[in-house]
């Protein structure tokens, strides 16, 4: 039995926090700035627009990483999420004449207890046929929001007033562009928060073994259903934005597939178990998806190439850029670090205890 | 008082009779060994008793308490701690953070607790001492060796403070030197009031550790006593031997 060591180390922290190094949280504060005064520093109404489509990506696909990079259950269909929370608040707005914000509260709860009820039922399954589960339940929804004409205006969409009257287009940018960064920080920190807490410890262990957590006492049921409400609830919550934001909304994007990919991509690339995974993902994607749009025009061409990223993410990087890059940069530095000095005593233990 | 008991408990897979019409009773305080041949049902045994599987018929009491039918984080919270027989760990979690998803009571504010907080981590930190790993709560589990995710393993059931702890061949696979350090600690442990039920098919270590040797065959015990007793019982030299 191995005495506690007068001399030791404060115990260890057992989970990366943020970044602590000062030039990465000098970079990071750069950024912050950066973004907060693209809307005045970006050139063109076309390019200010681009800006809140980035940030609201950011925001879904660190809402989907909730989900994806803490339990590793993929979910391909959080497009109904984003969806129903568009819908339900424009619904709120223009069949219910609610004021816009409590129309956006009210779209989030309804997808909240959407999701609580549907995650119910879905997470009894496990692997592909969760994934199978997730993508049934994006089309039904879509099919829904086109059939019940009388409540969502079927095919040809829905008109959502603004949310500021007499708004200039830039201005509605502008104002939405700061609304999802908002969104995007409350995500983040959620995101961190849920890292650092016991029961982001029971969702990553759900994860890793997810028998082996329930033996442990986490009850997996209730962890993932959560887990699944708050990731819906902020992905909702930027369906809502996006319903006030766009003004017109149309049941084949918001309850599409391809947007619930792009959320998977984005997270994947970045790399989902990272905070800043999915918003460096997104920070990416949705900007050469934009590109290949405006150079391209509405061709299937960037949805080829989405798959194609996927590919290559999925083969090489399965972990997302971050820990590759983290690896690449370790392979340079110097490695006298990582050669830990042992007393005879701990030494002489470590061998008894290894096999 | 009886920690664990089970009644008539029967499991088939498809033809196949796992576990048939089994009874057990397993008095507090003692370290109880369950041996038997290859597929005699021991493993389902310990599924049907951790609510891993739900068997066809039979009832599992607790301390007491009924817990047929529970989920097994139920059972884990009643007081029920158990290993698996290829030991498994959370390999990209740290051995800390293996550590803290353990949890003896769900509540609200534990769980929202940070990794970091204080109690948390130094009872965790205690256990790790005792197992010898407390150098290493930073590293992924997957860095470590067999024999060290054995021993995290047993160190995060702990953690949840189990009254009662099944250990599924703690003596698989791993060193010589490393069987002793399991044993000396199951006996320490017994010694501040814990009960164990311990498979296993090292006999030199079941014969030493366990007070008390149940031998399943077929799907039930066949003989159960002190290990003396049970060594020169000739129904357990037939079912091991054939004889």
């Amino acid at each position: 039995m191995p005495n506690a060591s007068s001399v030791r180390s404060p115990a260890p922290t057992a989970l990366p926090h943020l970044p602590r190094s000062v030039p990465l949280r000098i970079g990071l504060g750069l950024l912050l700035v950066l973004l907060l005064a693209y809307p005045w520093i970006a050139p063109g109404g076309y390019l200010r627009y681009a800006g809140v489509l980035v940030v609201m990506y950011a925001v879904l696909s660190t809402s989907w990483s909730m989900v994806g990079g803490f339990t590793g259950y993929v979910s391909l269909g959080h497009a109904a999420f984003f969806g129903l929370g568009a819908y339900a608040t424009g619904i709120g707005v223009v069949t219910l004449g609610l004021p816009h914000a409590a129309a956006f509260v009210l779209g989030v709860l309804v997808v909240a207890v959407f999701a609580a009820v549907a995650g119910l039922a879905a997470v009894r399954a496990r692997g592909a046929s969760f994934v199978i589960v997730t993508i049934a339940m994006v089309t039904m929804l879509s099919l829904l929001a086109q059939d019940m004409t009388w409540l969502t205006g079927g095919s040809a969409g829905l008109q959502v007033p603004g949310a500021v009257a007499g708004i200039s287009r830039t201005g509605n940018h502008a104002l939405f562009f700061y609304l999802f960064t908002v969104l995007l920080l409350f995500a983040l920190l959620t995101w961190w928060f849920i890292d650092r807490s016991r029961y982001g410890a029971g969702l990553k262990a759900i994860r890793e073994d997810e028998e082996k957590a329930e033996a442990l006492g986490v009850p997996t049921t209730a962890y993932k259903v959560a887990a699944l409400t708050v990731s819906a609830a902020f992905t909702g919550a930027a369906g809502g934005l996006y319903a006030m934001w766009f003004g017109n909304l149309d049941p084949i994007f918001v309850f599409s597939l391809v947007l619930g990919s792009s959320m998977v991509l984005m997270a994947l690339l970045g790399g989902s178990r990272y905070l800043l995974g999915p918003t460096l993902g997104a920070f990416v994607v949705a900007p050469a998806n934009e590109y290949f749009l405006t150079q391209h025009g509405e061709s299937q061409l960037h949805i080829i190439l989405s798959g194609a990223l996927l590919f290559v993410v999925v083969l090489f990087m399965p972990e997302g850029v971050i820990p590759a890059v983290q690896r690449a940069l370790r392979r340079f530095r110097p490695q006298s670090a990582s050669i830990r000095e042992q007393t005879q005593q701990e030494l002489h233990e470590s061998r008894g205890a290894a096999t | 008082m009886s920690t664990l008991s089970a009644k008539g408990l029967r499991k088939s897979f498809g033809g196949v009779v796992a576990v048939d019409g089994a009874d057990l009773d397993l008095h507090e305080g003692r370290i109880n060994g369950l041996i038997g041949p290859n597929g005699s049902g021991k493993t389902t045994l310990f599924n049907i008793v951790t609510g891993m599987i739900k068997a066809d018929s039979g009832t599992v009491r607790l301390g007491g308490t009924e817990v047929t039918g529970w989920s097994p984080h139920r059972i884990a919270h009643a007081g029920l701690g158990r290993t698996f027989q290829l030991c498994r760990v959370f390999p990209r979690l740290t051995v800390m953070e293996n550590m803290l998803v353990s949890l003896r009571r769900p509540r609200l504010r534990d769980i929202l607790g940070g990794l970091t907080s204080k109690a948390d981590v130094e009872v965790a930190m205690g256990w790790l001492e005792r197992v010898g790993l407390d150098h290493l709560a930073g590293t992924d589990a997957r860095d470590l060796s067999y024999g060290q995710q054995k021993l995290l393993e047993l160190a995060a059931v702990l953690m949840a403070d189990p009254q009662l702890i099944l250990l599924d061949e703690p003596a698989g696979g791993v060193n010589p030197a490393l069987i002793d350090r399991i044993g000396d600690l199951v006996r320490d442990l017994n010694a501040e009031g814990r009960t164990f039920l311990i498979v296993e098919h090292n006999m030199a270590m079941v014969m030493s550790l366990c007070q008390h040797i149940i031998v399943f065959d077929r799907g039930r015990p066949i003989a159960a006593g002190p290990p003396a007793e049970i060594q020169s019982d000739p129904r357990v030299l037939e079912a091991y031997l054939g004889v």
